[in-house]
């Protein structure tokens, strides 16, 4: 009996499944609970505090500076500052690398003076080195072609370290097996991280950094779950790899293994390849989707000849016995269906892993389960499958969660395992997360090429829109490539399999933004959703795909008429109209696949697939020219606002806000206004119509905290204007509002978007508009002088030793983002820090003050002035028509 | 277990008149059958002439009737083969006969009981080929009181399998309860019993005997259970599991102390190596087969006996079939999982927990185990073979009508 107790212990692994041969050389952990856990060494990480700064002399751009992304080198770095970690599985390499971000060399006095006149501290201050913005990237690569893993890392001099004995953090099985490869291809050597310790580092990192990383999936639908930091741990880690290991995390650094099975990934595929003669694990999983269990399934129904057992809760659909059927039958196992075979295996496996997963949770009190490795795949019905298990076993009180970045979790584990890497104090909010074209995805195999420079970016698009492929974004192919060394072997077959599977969520490229804060006026944070309009109804969503496919030609034209209407400009417009299509499509087809889809983030995407194609600045020139328009007629619309009475003038300047707000090139219905008549006479016309009471009429409230009441109120010490378009809205509209708070002794500080989005006007422009202003204006000079913008933008006048202006002044700040909407939990160092002294905040404009932010509260008195110019969202949002205008005015608590 | 033991039953040649109270637990696989019989022939097997060596019948009155000496019979079928339980049925005529000539006041002899989910499915087949009506006992109740009625009342049921041994246990009738009976049929049932008629099912999987025998015929072409159990015997696991020591180059993973030899991936080598199923020795696969589902079995067997602080658990089925090596798994798979602190026990008459519950719904007994006496009660050797298969367990049964509530 001494042999047969021998092989008894049971046993889960960690690992990922090996496709070939016995090279899988992956972690297996121990069932032995808590006597026999030893901790694993290093588990208690105790980082240096006194990190070393990256040397930046002699960093240089490599290869072509024209491109967009170009790599920076850092010649004289310390080796052990390093970009690369990877986790190297039998059948994908993961691959997460840092980059800098692109330094834009940008002589912007008003930001410099922005910086010192609000002590704008460059990130958070507590950190003892600065956290370097730059970009976290998610590539994978198919084990089998290692050689293009490689070329890649020495394409982009991933590996560079100051001298020859650079080390490469890995994990997973081929961190052995490839590891003289690496020595000898890359002159690097691997150092081997123990998987378990980077799973749970990974998955740590991802839940604290990342909003809406974990999300639940029921019945093919995806909800994403906010975690709150705080009340992260304890969790229960899944990890399906060949076994499963489950793993209790209390927080960085502290796990146990505290349970597993040997039926995993590895049993799915090795029986499922027994049964079905399938290829590939995704072939198998392939086979699935078209598979009906039940004609193998002994199914309860089955036994009860149809009818539920329902004593005991299980309907007749239920799985009394998996394979149970092949009992009874005289079949062979040719006379089965693969498909069927292969379902019934997955939902055998999953099922099981689920329940023993929530006994498991059960037994040590945890309520949160989260599931990954790489048996998951974003695969729908295993998801399902599972959710199902936990949800009937624990009778709806526990959820099963994944993760996006779940197929990620041991390359970022292993990135963070380098002793600087600065991540482990990011915030939440100092996290972007961008879907360029060619991010890769996560699950499946990769197809396509590699796209290489923007270049090779159009004509590859290009040629598959001849073809007549559909193309779903973002087209899944490796990370571009930038530097031109060493080159791709492109692949023979450029991928007519350009579909991803529909339940695979796509990783975008993760910016790391340092100066991005919660906005410090939010009366509560951890409550705030910027958006109004929930795009999880679907009505909504189609509505507004409907609205962005049929202003995407005009919005083309006006792109390519910006940079000169160049036959590249053509090019370049109708690679971006393909490939926005295309995100659009993806999202359509599985709104979850970018994460928790939004509004803002949908204008956003659109925004930064223009800048993609090198787009920067569409409306440029309608923007220069409604701009010059409505400075000229400034001059006068002021002389008749000094001609009224303060309180006549009050209710002149919100409706001439209001009346500004028509102009707006992102509505459909206000382009077409564009064509009857010069801005003045519009923005009269439009003023005169501005019959109060309006659909939202707080004015009177707002009247009296402005002091034309009973009450004796405090002026506003500063007041923070959050503008939108450019032309009439701000030089008509919240020009003239700024300044009567100005001569009311109210400091004003502009709030414009950092890059340009549809014809706003930015953060950039603002100072020369000012300045234009202020030619016709004591008020708006004084002001600006006294805010330091009239030197930045009237290059002319020295830094003259004037004496300091005695005016209230007035600023302008960027809001950090690139969007017609404002998500208010990040926006600029320099706005955070203006809002500190800040009292009035007013948002201006549907996209700040009605799809976002409509229902946000402040610490603070807020106003939020628009006119609406969508009919759907008058009658969503305030039962009203088009062209209603709103004026909400919430003192502070 | 098909045309062979169906010979064991017809050597029963018990006269028809002195059968009586059949009950069925009609399965998704198996159609197992209990009846009484005040027979004295015995049937030629060894095992059942064990079980019923120096049997002694005891009479004796009782203020309700008069006690009788009898044997209960087991026997199984597939369901599958559903007619050749009607044939036997039939044949015995057993369904005629009631218990009037048994010196049982007369019932409704076109009455059997029956639970499984069969009794549902296969009731008219009953009506329109025997023309009897299946009385349904509902099946966790029945599974329940089988078990309580057998670990009552006969002794030396229980026992638990370490190292290849048998150690029966004595059960303390005071304290039994609470118990977890894992019935392992097609699939598994997991009930938490608290007394009598006090139960809840609580777990199950449907990995269970169900998936052996329907992915172990796939996988090997066996063309029986008892076949695919035997070859599981022969065979070696390692050649396609996938072990720690594939995994770490045949060392120990000692970080957390663990044998090369455990299982990391239970048939993960059939993923690494470029082997058809039909390079496989089926013993190795069926061998495989039974460690993993006999390993879940017995791991989410604790995981429920923990969740609800229960210490004995009890395994049943006829998935079991008193085979070693079924036993042994599932054995130190509870063991594994609870440190030692729990331990699975298993019972002989493990196949026929339904059908004795069916049986007991009757109401012949009211108080076991004071009414009802088993052969090898007293003084008695504890009874050395399995009654996993057909068997008997002689006993008296008190002779009152059958209450119709």
């Amino acid at each position: 009996m001494d042999g047969l107790r021998k092989d008894q212990s049971l046993v889960g692994a960690t690992d990922n499944i090996n496709e070939e041969t016995n090279n899988i050389t992956q972690k297996v952990i121990s069932e032995g609970g808590e006597e026999t856990m030893v901790p694993p060494v290093g588990n208690s990480i105790h980082r240096s505090s006194s990190r070393p700064q990256l040397d930046l002399s002699g960093a240089a751009i490599q290869g072509n500076f024209e491109e967009r992304d170009p790599t920076i080198l850092l010649p004289n770095q310390s080796d052990d500052i390093s970009h690369l970690a990877l986790d190297i599985g039998g059948s994908l390499i993961k691959l997460v690398y840092f980059s800098r971000h692109e330094d834009r060399v940008v002589n912007d006095k008003r930001k410099k003076s922005a910086k010192e006149r609000f002590g704008v501290s460059n990130g958070n201050i507590r950190r003892t080195f600065p956290i370097l913005g730059g970009r976290l990237h998610f590539v994978k690569f198919e084990t089998a072609k290692i050689n293009e893993c490689l070329e890649f890392i020495h394409s982009k001099q991933l590996h560079r370290g100051d001298n020859d004995n650079a080390v490469i953090k890995a994990t997973g099985g081929g961190a052995y097996k490839f590891a003289d490869l690496f020595k000898e291809k890359l002159g690097v050597s691997i150092e081997k991280e123990d998987e378990m310790d980077c799973l749970v580092a990974g998955a740590n990192f991802l839940l604290k950094a990342i909003r809406h990383e974990a999300f639940t999936h029921k019945e093919g639908h995806k909800e994403f779950v906010q975690i709150d930091h705080n009340d992260l741990y304890p969790y229960l880690l899944v990890n399906i790899g060949s076994g499963v290991s489950m793993i209790k995390v209390d927080g960085d650094g502290k796990f146990q293994r505290v349970s597993g099975t040997n039926v995993g990934g590895g049993t799915y595929w090795g029986l499922g390849r027994l049964l079905t003669k399938c290829k590939s694990f995704d072939e198998l999983l392939e086979l699935s989707q078209r598979g009906d269990n039940s004609s193998i399934d002994m199914l309860v129904g089955d036994i009860y000849g149809g009818l539920d057992y329902s004593k005991i809760g299980l309907s007749a659909s239920t799985i009394a016995s998996s394979f149970g059927k092949a009992i009874s039958e005289n079949k062979e196992i040719e006379d089965y269906r693969p498909e069927d075979i292969s379902l019934s295996l997955l939902r055998m496996i999953s099922y099981n892993i689920g329940q023993i997963s929530y006994l498991t949770a059960l037994q040590l009190g945890i309520k949160r389960i989260f599931f990954g490795g790489f048996f998951i795949r974003g695969h729908a019905y295993t998801m399902d499958t599972i959710s199902f298990a936990i949800q009937f076993w624990s009778k709806g009180g526990a959820q099963a969660m994944f993760l996006r970045h779940e197929g990620f979790l041991g390359a970022l584990g292993a990135f963070m395992s380098y002793e600087k890497h600065g991540l482990d104090d990011l915030m939440v909010h100092q996290l972007v997360e961008r879907f360029p074209m060619g991010a890769p995805y996560t699950g499946g195999k990769i197809h396509g090429p590699p796209l290489g420079d923007l270049n090779e970016k159009i004509s590859w698009m290009e040629k598959f829109v001849r073809k007549g492929i559909k193309i779903t974004a973002p087209v899944p192919t490796a990370s571009p490539r930038t530097t031109g060394l060493g080159g791709f072997e492109a692949p023979s077959s450029k991928g007519d399999t350009l579909r991803c599977d529909e339940s695979n969520l796509n990783v975008g490229v993760l910016h790391l933004v340092p100066s991005l804060e919660v906005f410090p006026l939010l009366a509560d944070p951890k409550t705030y959703e910027p958006n109004t309009i929930d795009l999880a109804d679907p009505n909504e969503l189609e509505y507004w795909f409907t609205v962005l496919s049929e202003h995407l030609p005009d919005l083309v034209d006006k792109a390519v008429a910006s940079e000169g209407g160049t036959d590249d400009a053509r090019r370049r417009g109708d690679a971006f109209a393909r490939a926005f299509s295309a995100h659009l499509a993806r999202l359509m087809e599985e709104p979850a696949a970018y994460g928790k889809l939004s509004l803002a983030n949908l204008l956003e995407l659109r925004e930064e697939c223009l800048r993609e194609f090198n787009f920067f600045d569409a409306y440029s020139t309608i923007k220069h020219r409604e701009n010059e328009a409505s400075l000229a007629v400034l001059p006068d619309l002021l002389m008749e606002l000094d001609g009224m009475s303060e309180e006549t003038r009050l209710l002149t300047l919100i409706e001439g806000v209001l009346a500004a707000n028509i102009f707006d090139w992102g509505s459909r219905a206000c382009v077409d206004l564009y064509h009857k008549g010069t801005i003045i006479e519009i923005y009269r016309m439009s003023r005169k119509k501005m019959q109060r009471p309006w659909r939202v009429d707080d004015f009177d409230a707002f009247k009296e905290r402005m002091g034309f009441g009973d009450k004796k109120h405090q002026r506003h010490k500063r007041a923070l204007l959050f503008v939108d378009n450019s032309g009439a809205d701000v030089v008509l509209g919240m020009l003239p509002l700024a300044r009567e708070l100005l001569r009311r002794g109210t400091e004003v500080v502009l709030v414009a978007n950092s890059l340009p989005a549809l014809n706003d006007v930015t953060a950039m422009e603002l100072p020369e508009i000012v300045a234009e202003a202020a030619k016709h204006c004591d008020i708006l000079r004084g002001a600006a002088e006294a805010g330091g913008l009239l030197m930045d933008a009237m290059i002319n006048i020295q830094d003259s030793p004037r004496e300091k202006s005695s005016s209230t002044p007035l600023m302008v700040v960027e809001n950090g983002c690139g969007s017609p909407c404002i998500d208010l939990r990040q926006v600029s160092s320099e706005l955070a820090a203006a809002a500190k002294d800040a009292d009035l905040v007013i948002l201006e404009g549907m996209g700040r003050a009605l799809h976002t932010n409509y229902n946000a509260r402040f610490k603070c008195d807020a106003l939020k002035l628009a006119m609406v110019k969508n009919q759907r969202l008058a009658e969503k949002l305030i039962k009203g028509n088009i062209y209603d205008c709103v004026c909400r005015y919430e003192p502070a608590n | 277990m098909e045309g062979d033991r169906i010979e064991e039953v017809r050597l029963v040649h018990s006269p028809v008149d002195e059968i009586s109270h059949l009950a069925l637990d009609i399965g998704g696989s198996l159609i197992k059958m209990v009846y009484f019989s005040t027979s004295r022939e015995q049937p030629i097997d060894k095992t059942q002439i064990n079980a019923s060596r120096d049997s002694h019948a005891v009479s004796r009155s009782s203020k309700d009737g008069h006690l009788l000496n009898g044997r209960l019979y087991f026997l199984k079928f597939e369901t599958s083969k559903i007619n050749e339980c009607l044939d036997f049925i039939s044949s015995k005529q057993l369904h005629y006969r009631g218990l009037q000539h048994c010196g049982f006041p007369a019932s409704d002899k076109n009455i059997i009981k029956a639970t499984g989910g069969g009794a549902f499915k296969f009731a008219d087949l009953f009506k329109e080929k025997l023309g009897i009506s299946l009385d349904k006992v509902e099946e966790m109740s029945s599974l329940v009181s089988g078990a309580n009625f057998l670990l009552k009342a006969v002794p030396s049921e229980a026992f638990t399998y370490v190292n290849g041994q048998r150690n029966y246990v004595q059960i303390d009738h005071n304290d039994l309860y609470p118990y977890l009976l894992v019935n392992i049929g097609s699939g598994v049932s997991m009930i938490k019993v608290d007394g009598d008629g006090k139960y809840e099912r609580v777990s199950g999987t449907s990995v269970g005997g169900g998936t052996f025998w329907g992915l172990g015929k796939l996988l090997t072409k066996c063309k029986s259970f008892d076949d695919l159990l035997e070859m599981s015997h022969q065979g070696n696991n390692r050649v396609i599991d996938m072990l720690v020591g594939d995994i770490y180059g045949g060392m120990d993973y000692l970080k957390i102390g663990l044998s090369s030899t455990a299982i990391a991936s239970s048939f993960g080598k059939a993923v690494s190596e470029n082997r058809e199923l039909e390079e496989y020795r089926p013993e190795d696969v069926a061998r495989s087969l039974l460690r993993m589902i006999s390993n879940n079995i017995g791991q989410i067997a604790y995981l429920n006996a923990l969740r609800f602080g229960l210490k004995k658990i009890f395994f049943g089925g006829f998935f079991i079939r008193g085979h070693a090596y079924t036993m042994d798994t599932i054995s130190v798979a509870v063991d594994f999982w609870s440190k030692g602190e729990a331990k699975a026990m298993f019972l002989r008459h493990e196949g026929f927990l339904g059908a004795l519950g069916a049986f007991m719904n009757y109401q012949l007994v009211e108080e076991f185990p004071d009414t009802i006496h088993l052969a090898g009660e007293k003084n008695r050797n504890p009874l050395v073979g399995d009654l996993n298969d057909n068997g008997v367990i002689e006993c008296c049964v008190q002779a009152r009508p059958a209450v119709e509530d």
